[in-house]
């Protein structure tokens, strides 16, 4: 205890270094903006700006990228609650209730309580990393195929508490979803599957331009088919700040989402994409009233912030303790500490002491910035909503456009997102949820490719699943969700769906 | 008046110019067909960098990942042959249209839509098996496989893909049978090995160098021609009686009919940005040995790396 007090002493010495602040301080601002533009989010913010570091020495690299990363998370939040266009798809659940609370004059609190959860989230994961990383890293090598498939069958099954829409919408929602993955080259055989011969769609349909396409643009037009352009929004002061209830409603889904989103992200894996999936559906499940997710519940907000946060600490566990990539955001930071010499594997720790602990000094620095950044922003952030629609949309469109093209340089990936953009209008016309739409896709490839890897280590033998401890306990976890959410489906009336008139009885 | 003087002088300064047009004249774009990060990246970013110094031009990187690679290389494929895209490719451009042939698909480019400039780096695989599995040489690897058919598995960064190659090449030689476990990259293969889900893989030597320092990782044999400077102790598949050879090497190209005056500009570029210090340095750093190659011995080079590996394409056939 006392080494590691002394450790991040000596950490927080060099996270002070004038030059690295400004690198954090530097990193957060464009992190934020970068993550502001729709379309934009993260894993896009680092891949352009790592070229930038090459010339830099290695900590400033890990610093600046590292605020960039967080800065990006907190900037996606804010066009998820405002303008509905979720940054990447950690924000999509954000979308749902932010926006909700946006409409309602409560864009304020919204953004003050995912500032406050990604400010607790962040702190939080960043203390387990520094207490427990060494420790958590070897567990987390611990996931292989067959509890990877697990654990995304437990986020298959969080689908029951998604959406506030009947049962049978939903999950055709997921199976669009789920259908939407299949595109793209099979990983197990190099067969293309519902390409039509588009060598662009050979990676499946990413789900950043969906997203966009479905939440964003599907609102545009949704608004552009209003007879009456909706009222420009003047928010007063006192609407900006949360009150306390909105405070008290908040403490546990941050609580719930920090601890559940650090456990998730440091799995290698993408698996941190379902994070804020996962704790959406656990605060409504939890919730007393659960009517009021999709409506504006600011349990809604708070949660899946606070998971997404914590889920990109988590990630940085086996990057540090294993050199070991989480996903393409920790994959793209491990090539920039690497192009300056430092080979990232189990060493690096040791190895490397004012390297680690300067990046852990630097994240604590990191999250105050950004605190401080955004809460005295969210005023002004507000006031994009004083635009008239007629000037603000347009722009919107514009930003989309461009920063769903500028991630790959493919113009494909603007197609995909202007035609989700329509498919989603249609849907929402009809009644239909999104948020299971990109559950299914996000889930659908990662889902298919474990489970057929977990066949492929055993040699076709589904007992595999049962012989590994963790795996085990796993798919019971997820037996027992799957029995409560079709618990209301067997003894009709249970259910809040019904106590709010969204499903009709079964024997009506 | 005024307005038609200017423009006749526009012409004739933009006719002139052209006339005697000295390439290049405006800034370059290199195409790296993967995300930014991964091994053409750190290759290309550095030798742009020298290459800007050569020519005393910009010469920008755009990265056009996608479909293993497939998407930036058609891009480059079907550019203008101006000499103003130019291409930093991976071995793995000469399997994609035999993958895409095995498959009936169109292919999405053909190896002869495109010009070989120069061979910037080559680095060999090696063998590296979890440190649980009682094995210390391919003989032992072998006799173990020999001893459980299809038991033992190995991780791959995709079929078809840089790990799956060296591998197949290693089960038909040695007429092994193993459970092949592909992965998305490079990254996770390594993961799953680690994390003992797999007994062993292909990885490159930077990937490995920490994990085997730190023992969790054992280096059994080399796919290198000659053993590697940085594993001196590890043999190669020659020495012990296999004759196979697999190098992840990234190289230069434009688009065929790239005019010829264009094509030795730029091969001049790159033969002096290989014996750039910075660039030197560079690669050093990121563990990638350059090994430069002309166009004419790269071509040949490219040549027999391309019947070589479509053989095994052909050999491992559709995977079932």
């Amino acid at each position: 205890m006392v080494e590691t007090f002394n450790s991040l002493m000596m950490g927080f010495s060099v996270a002070f270094q004038p030059q690295v602040l400004m690198y954090a301080f530097f990193g957060c601002i464009i992190g934020t903006l970068v993550g502001m533009m729709p379309g934009l989010g993260p894993l896009a913010g680092i891949s352009l700006l790592l070229p930038a570091t090459f010339g830099l020495n290695p900590i400033i690299a890990i610093v600046l990228l590292s605020g960039v990363y967080y800065g990006a998370m907190y900037g996606g939040s804010t066009t998820s609650i405002l303008m509905r266009i979720p940054g990447e798809a950690a924000s999509v659940m954000t979308c749902v209730d932010g926006y909700a609370m946006t409409q309602q004059g409560r864009a304020g609190p919204a953004l003050a309580i995912a500032a406050i959860g990604s400010f607790v989230a962040g702190t939080l994961g960043v203390i387990g990393l520094m207490l427990l990383a060494p420790t958590l890293a070897d567990f987390a090598l611990r996931f292989g195929p067959p509890e990877y498939t697990a654990l995304l069958l437990m986020g298959l099954f969080v689908l029951a508490y998604m959406s506030g829409g009947s049962m049978l919408k939903t999950l055709a929602m997921a199976v669009f979803g789920l259908l939407l993955g299949m595109i793209g080259i099979d990983v197990m055989s190099g067969y293309t599957r519902f390409s039509f011969g588009i060598t662009e769609l050979g990676d499946g349909v990413g789900i950043v331009p969906v997203a966009v396409g479905l939440f964003g643009i599907s609102e545009i037009l949704m608004t552009a088919g209003q007879a009456d352009p909706p009222k420009v929004q003047q928010p007063t002061l006192r609407q900006l700040v949360p009150t306390a209830s909105d405070l008290r409603q908040s403490v546990g889904p941050i609580a719930r989402g920090s601890l559940l989103g650090f456990m998730i992200g440091i799995i290698p894996g993408s698996a941190h994409i379902i994070s804020s999936f996962v704790s959406y559906g656990m605060e409504r499940r939890l919730s007393k009233t659960p009517e009021r997710f999709g409506q504006g519940a600011i349990e809604g907000v708070a949660g899946p912030e606070s998971a997404n946060n914590a889920a990109a600490t988590g990630a940085f566990v086996p990057m540090l303790a294993l050199g070991i990539p989480t996903g393409p955001v920790t994959a793209v930071m491990l090539a920039a500490i690497m192009v300056h010499g430092i080979l990232p594997g189990p060493m690096l720790i040791q190895q490397q002491p004012d390297l680690f602990w300067g990046f852990v000094a630097s994240m604590y620095v990191g999250n105050v910035v950004l605190l401080v950044l955004n809460l005295p922003m969210v005023g002004l952030f507000v006031n994009l909503l004083r635009i008239p629609y007629a000037y603000l949309y347009p722009c919107i469109l514009a930003f989309c456009i461009v920063g769903c093209y500028s991630v790959s340089n493919s113009t494909m990936d603007v197609w995909i997102m202007l035609v989700m953009g329509v498919v989603g209008y249609v849907l929402r016309k009809f009644g239909f949820d999104l948020a299971p739409v990109a559950l299914g896709l996000v889930l659908g490839p990662m889902l298919e490719l474990s489970l057929r890897q977990s066949l492929a280590m055993s040699g076709g033998d589904y007992a595999i699943f049962l012989q590994r401890p963790i795996a085990v306990t796993m798919l019971v976890l997820a037996v027992v969700l799957l029995f409560f959410a079709v618990k209301p489906l067997i003894f009709k009336g249970k259910d809040w769906r019904s106590k709010v008139g969204l499903d009709e009885p079964a024997d009506s | 008046m005024n307005k038609r003087y200017l423009m006749a002088a526009l012409l004739l300064f933009c006719g002139a110019a052209h006339a005697q047009e000295v390439f290049p004249s405006r800034p370059l774009s290199m195409v790296v067909p993967f995300p930014p990060g991964g091994v053409a990246d750190v290759t290309g970013r550095p030798t742009a960098a020298a290459l800007e110094k050569v020519l005393k031009q910009p010469v920008t990187i755009a990265n056009r990942p996608g479909a293993g690679g497939a998407v930036g290389n058609a891009a480059v494929a079907n550019a203008r042959p101006d000499g103003y895209t130019v291409l930093m490719a991976l071995s793995s451009i000469t399997v994609i249209p035999e993958a895409d042939k095995l498959f009936n698909r169109k292919p999405a480019y053909t190896l002869d839509q495109l010009a070989p400039i120069a061979l910037v780096s080559a680095d060999p695989m090696i063998l590296v098996v979890h440190p649980s599995l009682p094995v210390k040489t391919v003989k032992d690897v072998i006799a173990l496989a020999k001893k459980q058919p299809g038991e033992l598995s190995f991780s791959s960064s995709g079929v078809y893909g840089a790990l799956h190659m060296p591998m197949e090449m290693f089960l038909h030689a040695a007429q092994l049978k193993m459970r092949h476990v592909p992965t998305t990259g490079g990254g996770p293969a390594i993961t799953q090995l680690l994390g003992g889900h797999v007994t062993m893989t292909a990885g490159g030597p930077a990937a490995i160098t920490s994990h085997v320092k730190a023992g969790k990782l054992r280096t059994i044999v080399t796919w290198g021609a000659e053993r590697h400077p940085n594993y001196r102790e590890v043999p190669t598949f020659k020495e012990q009686g296999y004759d196979i050879v697999y190098y992840i090497w990234a190289g230069m190209f434009a688009p065929a009919g790239t005019p010829e005056p264009v094509m030795k500009v730029l091969r001049d570029a790159v033969r002096q940005a290989v014996n750039d210090a910075e660039f030197k340095a560079q690669m050093a750093r990121v563990n990638s040995p350059v090994n430069y190659l002309d166009a004419p011995d790269f071509a040949k080079y490219v040549d027999t790396d391309a019947k070589r590996l479509a053989t095994v394409v052909k050999a491992i056939g559709r995977v079932q």
